[in-house]
Parts: C-alpha cells; structure tokens; sequence
C-alpha cells in the first residue's frame, strides 16, 4: 500500500472557519448541564425546525462520519459489538448504535453513582441523552428501523416521531426528477407530515411554534445553498479550482450548522476562494489531467487519504452524487415565506430515494456538465442504498457517453473494509485506457 | 400407486421446486397473465381479483452469476438471485411485476428487472412501514386504490367489490387451511416435517389459491396424529423474504430437535393472519397490512407497540420450546438491527439461543451440524441438572 503525498493536493481552507464545526458538537456536549432539550435525528436535514423551536439537535449519522474521519469511531463500534450488531450492518448506523449504547451506560451510571468503565473523555460516549427521537428518512430502509432500534435501546422511554418519505421510483410514464404526479403527491405527502412534526415539537417543548424563525432559517439556508451550488458550478472549468474533497469537508456546514449569518458567510467565503483561484488559475490538483466522477457514500475513514491519494495520480475529482445531488441541492424550490413544501422536497431528493432512472439523468449530466473523463464507484461494503444502482449506472455511462468506470472497496465508517491495493491498481488501469482513448482522438 | 397425500406433496413440491414451469403452464391452460410479486406484503388478493395468477418470486437454486455484476456482493442472497433472475431470462414468464416493500436492496433488485424487462410493466406503491401513526392507514388504503388500478390496466379488466371479497375469502380459506396444520403442530402433531411444511407454504405463494386449497385439503384429510418423541423441541425464527433451504430444515431435526413452532415467512408469518369479512374489501386490505404486523411484529415494520421480542418470548411459552434458532440471511439488515433485541430478551429468560446465517451460495452444514448438536446437547445437560 503507497501512502499519499501531501504533494498536489490543494484543499480549500477557510480560515475564519476552521473550527465551525467543533465547536458546535462542543456545544452540543453541554445542552442537558444549559438546560435545553436535545433530539436525536438520522437522514433528511429536519434542523432548521429543530432551530426555530429552541431545540439542539444531534445527527447521528454526522456524528459517526465525525468519529470515522478522526479514527475515534473505534470504542462506539465495538459497543456496538458487545451489544450484539453484526459487523454487516450498515457501519453508520452500527456507530451511532454504539454512542446510544455507551450514552445510556454513562447516564446510568451518573444516575447510580457508579463509577463506571466508560471514558467520558472519549468522543464516542460524549452525546447527551436525547430528549426525543426524530425520524425523518428517505431512501435507505434501513434509517427508519435505525432510529426505531435507538428508541428501543433506550428502553422505549423516549418519545419518537417518524416522518415517512415515499421513494420515488418512476412508476408512472410523467415521472421524472423535480416532475410529473408521483412527485407531487410526495411532496404534499412529506409536506403535511412536516406540519405534524411540528404540532408534535410543540407539544415536546411545550411553547408555540416559530414559524418566522423557520422561515428565517430557511433563508439562511437557501442563500447559503446559492453560494454552494454558485461555487460547485465553477468547477466546470478546467483545471478545476475546488474539488470533490473540500465539498465533502464543507457538508456539515450545509447539512447540519445552524441557520444564520455565519452559516451564510461561511459559503460566502467558500465560494470568493473558488472564483479567486479561477481568476488566479489555482488549480484544486496541482496537474490536473483527469477529471473525475466520485459515486457513492463518503468513506470518512479516508478522507485525507483519497483526496492526496488522487492528486497524487494528477486526478481531479471534481464532483459526486452525495455532495452534488444532496443538501440542500435545489435551493429555488424553498419559499422563504412558505418554506415548508421546499422542504418537504429536497428531503425527498436525498441522493438515494430515486429509481435508477433518475439517477443516470442525475449522473450523466453531471459527467457532462463538469467534463468528466471516468467515474469511481465507492462500493461501499455496508451502504447498499447508495451501491444499489452503481453497476447500472456504470453500464449507462459507457453506453451513452463513452464514460468508463471503476469500483474499489471501502466503506463510510468502517475502516476494515477499505482496499488500497484495489483502488490503486483499478485507477491506474482506468487513467491508462482513458489515455488510450485520447491518443486515438 | 402413490397415495392421495404423497400425489398432494409431489404437486405442490413441484411447484415449489420449479415456479416458473408451473406458470407457464398455468398460463396455457388458462390463456391468462401471471403477475411477479415481490415479498412481503403486496396485496396479492388484489391481483387475484383482475383474474391473474399473483406468484410471490421465490429464490431459485441457481448459482449467481450475472446477477454478481448487477448488484453488490454484499446485497442479500434474495436480492442478488432476483437480479440474476431478471438478467438471464428466468423471470421472462411473468407479464408484469408489482412491489409494496420499502427494503432498499429489493429496490435495487427491482431496478435490474424494470432494466431487463423493459417492456413489462413494473410499479411499486410503497406501502408505509412507519405503521403507528394517525396517517398510516389513509396511506395504506390510498396505495390500495393504487395498486386496484394498476392491476385493471395490468389486466385489462375492472375489479369489482364482489371479485374483491370473493378472492378474499379463497385467500383466507388457503390460510385457515395452513393454519390449522400449524397449530396442531404447536399443538404437538409431529405428522409432517419442518421441510414439507415449508412446501405447503411455498406452493401456495405460486399455484392457483384454489388448487392449492384442494391439494391442502387431500393432505389434511390422509394425515394422522404423530405424537412427537424426545426430541428437543425449538422455535424458528426469522428468514424474511425467502425460505431457507430444505436441507437446513431437515439437518435441525435430524441433530435432534423438533421443529415445534416458527416465525418464518414461508411459515407461520405468511399464514397468520386473515383479512376477514368486510364490507369495504380495500379498507380490509390496508387494515390486514396493519394486524399483520401487531400478530407477529417484523423487523422490517416500524410499529412502537409491537414488540418482536416480546412476540418471541411469548411464542417459546405457548409452544413449550425449549430454544430458539434465529436463521438469518446474511446481509439481511431489518434483521441484523433487531437481532441484540431479541437475544437480550431470550438470555433474560435463560432461553437458549442459536444464530445461524444463511446464504444463497450454499451452507457450510457440517459445522452447522456441529452448532446444532451443541445446541440440542446443551438444552439436554439443562433438563438433567434440573432434575
């Protein structure tokens, strides 16, 4: 295995920003000893209500991308394993299981007296006890019954609200992305429930609810999402300024930071660096002469690795379904006065609610939008959702645009399953046939 | 010249070994169309209805090939036999395909038929897993108006109240016909073995509901009373979507335990519970959906007060099993979450537990047998030191 150079790659740091996103689970560590209530949600990005209703909210499946991307995701796995969840299982979900599992021990034994064998100084158990439970997931069957299973690790003695998101497969000839009435009706569906979700925070909080602070969240929140999509839409240039890598560093920002001016000019920021290295012609990857397609769920355990890993093979991944087609994505749907049908949309779009028919419109167009030479498949070992489709959305993309593609093993939070050899002898082979290819242009 | 009961089994053992011969058959004597459902809960009452044959896709023996480089290999064994069904041709019998689960594997099984059936129909109306709350309901019978619609075009003829409740009763009769042969085994009938039961089932998720009743009936009526014998007496649980091999089954009795009661879907899950009589047949249909799951919780559901674990605990008592062995597809991810519930509940009642995983490439059974055996031999050191 040949560890990466710090060589070519040229990630975007914003330095008024670089503790944005630790300071804010610092702060979350603290809610119960503040006295305010906490939830705990999985899937679509509901915060901005949590916001407006006074709560602070806990994502679990950011939280296991964070203790992956710090190689601390180890103590809550093995939790996760002593309670008896098998290494197959969707390793998001198995990490956040092992947090509940060592915060129910923690707050057990703060509750006894017992002076027990959990780390409070480990980032696994530090969650606070969540007051309720939110679900609100779409595509991936399997969140739902995540967020049932954390209601039963806490003994069923914390309330829980499901929000249930139709999958969009295309069944009707008029279905297509953002149209046609299996759209509609999901999206009035979703819309409704999002007023349920409401009546239900009210009751949880006991206060009425803050519609004008939604809607002020949403505005932040649909600017930011401007300036994201803004910037991202820059890198159709070549070489390209920004890459794959700093749009995955920036999703917290846009998928669980709390609404406001800074979450604004946080991507205000983003987006000026963007259009100064285009101006300047700094590139993303020093010699960028492969620009590529990243498809499938972020492995976090190798965040740094691949982005250097790449840049090293003078590629240039420039864009993917789960930061292009995710978070946010369409900002004109949200009506900052009526935001709730915007939101009810994008929950649908999560990147793994669609048939497969949208989603080679999804990925063929980006691959031509930004340029594209081949596409990487992370198979993800334990994310089928986002693995589902990828053999067919490979074929389509040899098929109707000549694009070709290559798998390597990994995984989103579990680093077992990562095979550097494989990645390293597929790319290679897939940058030598693209070179064939152009010698004979 | 066989009996009235081995002519019933070898029918239905056909059917269940080969489906798609049995469609297509089907198909030429009756001229009319056969519709690919995909488990668990599709409402195939509905597609009995419209006049086709509704045939719940069955994992079939072939090895994976094809299917390998259309889905991962870490999908269930289920998911990636269907795709490499889709993708060799052995799915071309059925004239359309319908699907009411939310499992995201499946769906991405069934991407790979609307891609390699291109010229069939494929729809999908999901029916609502989270099944506790107010809007449930209205959900649910707002996708059975769907699928009713769906299946008349499909068909090319209306459904009317009367097919409706009609299809509902043969449905129901099959069940009832199932369900007795069940309890009398929870009740202590050792007449049939654990793998001819799940050919009962089988079969009927694949013959004509009538036919099947017909060949139930000749089975129930040459049978008598088996009084067990010794041997350790264990609950089934689990196996969602497709049945486990026969030889599994028949290795567990063969180590020495009995197959006393099971919570399988080609089993007791299928068979638990009816629609019932009604004025309103797609009211009764979404209401089916919901009881289904307080009967005998899924893990694949999301219903707050309907405890699997519990459910299981309970069943051990009722039947007077003396432990628990928990078949799980490998990869199968509904399952694996529940799982620590389940043996936290068990290892609360001391009730012994066994986990097996199963996969379409085969069983490694020589060292299953060993597991098995331990299991039967620690359940027996267990009796004697309570003697």
């Amino acid at each position: 295995m040949s560890a990466p150079t710090l060589g070519k790659s040229n990630k975007i740091v914003i330095p008024t920003a670089t503790n944005m996103v630790g300071d804010y689970w610092e702060n979350l560590f603290t809610a119960k000893e503040r006295g305010k209530q906490v939830v705990w949600y999985n899937g679509s990005a509901v915060n901005p209500v949590f916001q407006a209703a006074g709560l602070e909210w806990c994502h679990g499946e950011a939280f296991s991308a964070r203790l992956a991307a710090q190689q601390l995701e180890k103590p809550a796995q093995l939790a996760g394993e002593e309670y008896g969840y098998i290494g197959e299982l969707c390793s998001y979900a198995r990490t956040h299981l092992g947090c509940a599992v060592l915060t129910k021990q923690a707050r057990s034994e703060d509750e006894n007296g017992i002076v027990g064998l959990v780390d409070q100084q480990q980032l696994a158990s530090r969650l606070p006890a969540p007051d309720f439970f939110v679900n609100a997931y779409a595509g991936c069957s399997t969140g739902q019954q995540w967020d049932e299973i954390s209601y039963r690790v806490f003994g069923k003695q914390v309330p829980i609200f499901n929000v249930s998101l139709p999958f969009l497969p295309s069944n009707k000839p008029d279905a297509g992305y953002l149209r046609g009435e299996e759209w509609e009706q999901a999206s009035r569906y979703v819309a409704d429930q999002l007023h349920k979700l409401i009546a239900f925070l009210e009751t949880m909080t006991g206060r009425p609810f803050d519609w004008d602070a939604l809607r002020q969240n949403m505005s932040y929140i649909k600017r930011a999402s401007e300036l994201r999509r803004e910037a991202m839409a820059l890198c159709r240039a070549a070489p390209t300024p920004a890459t794959y890598w700093d749009w995955i560093a920036s999703i917290a920002h846009i998928n669980f930071m709390p609404a406001g001016p800074e979450l604004v000019q946080y991507f205000a920021d983003v987006k000026a660096e963007v259009q100064y290295r285009l101006d300047h012609a700094i590139p993303g990857v020093r010699n960028e002469r492969y620009r590529l397609y990243f498809d499938g769920i972020m492995n976090w355990n190798k965040l740094g690795w691949l982005s250097r890993k790449f840049a090293d093979a003078d590629v240039a991944v420039v864009c993917g379904r789960y930061t292009h087609n995710a978070f946010w994505q369409e900002p004109h749907l949200i009506d900052t006065e009526d935001p709730i049908l915007g939101m009810a949309q994008h929950y649908l779009l999560c990147p793994t609610n669609h048939g497969v028919k949208t989603l080679k419109h999804l990925t063929n167009r980006d691959c031509v939008d930004y340029g594209i030479d081949g596409i990487v498949f992370h198979a993800s070992r334990t994310c089928r959702a986002f693995t589902n489709p990828q053999h067919l959305l490979a074929k389509s993309a040899q098929k109707e645009l000549g694009i070709p593609s290559m798998f390597f093993e990994g995984d989103v939070a579990d680093a077992s399953f990562y095979k550097d050899e494989i990645l390293e002898s597929r790319l290679a082979a897939m940058l030598e046939g693209i070179d064939v290819r152009r010698s004979r242009v | 010249m066989p009996s009235t009961f081995t002519q019933a089994m070898l029918t239905m053992s056909a059917a269940a070994d080969s489906p798609t011969d049995y469609v297509a058959q089907w198909k030429r004597t009756t001229g009319r169309k056969a519709l690919g459902v995909f488990p668990m809960n599709f409402p195939s009452e509905l597609a009995h209805a419209a006049g086709v044959l509704p045939v719940i896709i069955q994992e079939d023996r072939e090895p994976i090939t094809v299917g390998r480089n259309l889905l991962g290999e870490f999908n269930c064994g289920y998911t990636r036999n269907v795709a490499d069904q889709a993708a060799l041709g052995r799915l071309d019998v059925y004239d359309g395909f319908f699907h009411a689960d939310h499992c995201i594997q499946l769906l991405g099984a069934i991407d790979v038929v609307r891609e390699d059936e291109s010229d069939k129909p494929v729809y999908f109306g999901q029916l609502m897993s989270s099944m506790s709350d107010d809007w449930a309901f209205p959900q649910v019978l707002g996708k059975m108006e769907d699928f009713r619609s769906e299946l008349e075009k499909f068909a090319g003829r209306p459904i009317s109240t009367a097919d409706l409740a009609r299809s509902i009763d043969i449905f129901d009769t099959n069940r009832r016909l199932m369900r007795t042969i069940f309890e009398n085994r929870r009740s202590g009938d050792a007449a049939l073995t654990s793998a001819q039961l799940q050919v009962l089932v089988k079969s009927s998720m694949i013959m004509d509901k009538e036919e099947h009743s017909e060949l139930l009936r000749q089975v129930t009526a040459s049978l008598n009373f088996v009084p067990r014998n010794d041997r350790i007496r264990v609950h089934l649980s689990g196996h969602f979507c497709h049945a486990p091999k026969p030889e599994l089954l028949e290795l567990i009795e063969d180590c020495g335990a009995i197959v006393v009661d099971d919570d399988l879907f080609h089993g007791t899950r299928y068979v638990s519970t009816d629609i019932g009589e009604t004025g309103h047949p797609l009211e009764a249909l979404a209401s089916v959906y919901l009881r289904r799951n307080t009967a005998i919780p899924c893990p694949t559901r999301v219903q707050h007060e309907a405890d699997w674990d519990r459910f299981l605990v309970d069943s051990v008592y009722a039947s007077g099993a003396q432990g628990v062995i928990v078949l799980m597809a490998k990869f199968c991810e509904p399952h694996m979450l529940f799982y620590p519930e389940l043996r936290k509940a068990l290892e609360a009642k001391s009730i012994p537990l066994l986990l097996i995983e199963t996969e379409h490439e085969g069983l490694p059974m020589e060292s299953i047998r060993t597991r098995v055996e331990a299991l039967v031999e620690r359940i027996r050191r267990k009796q004697l030191s309570t003697v």
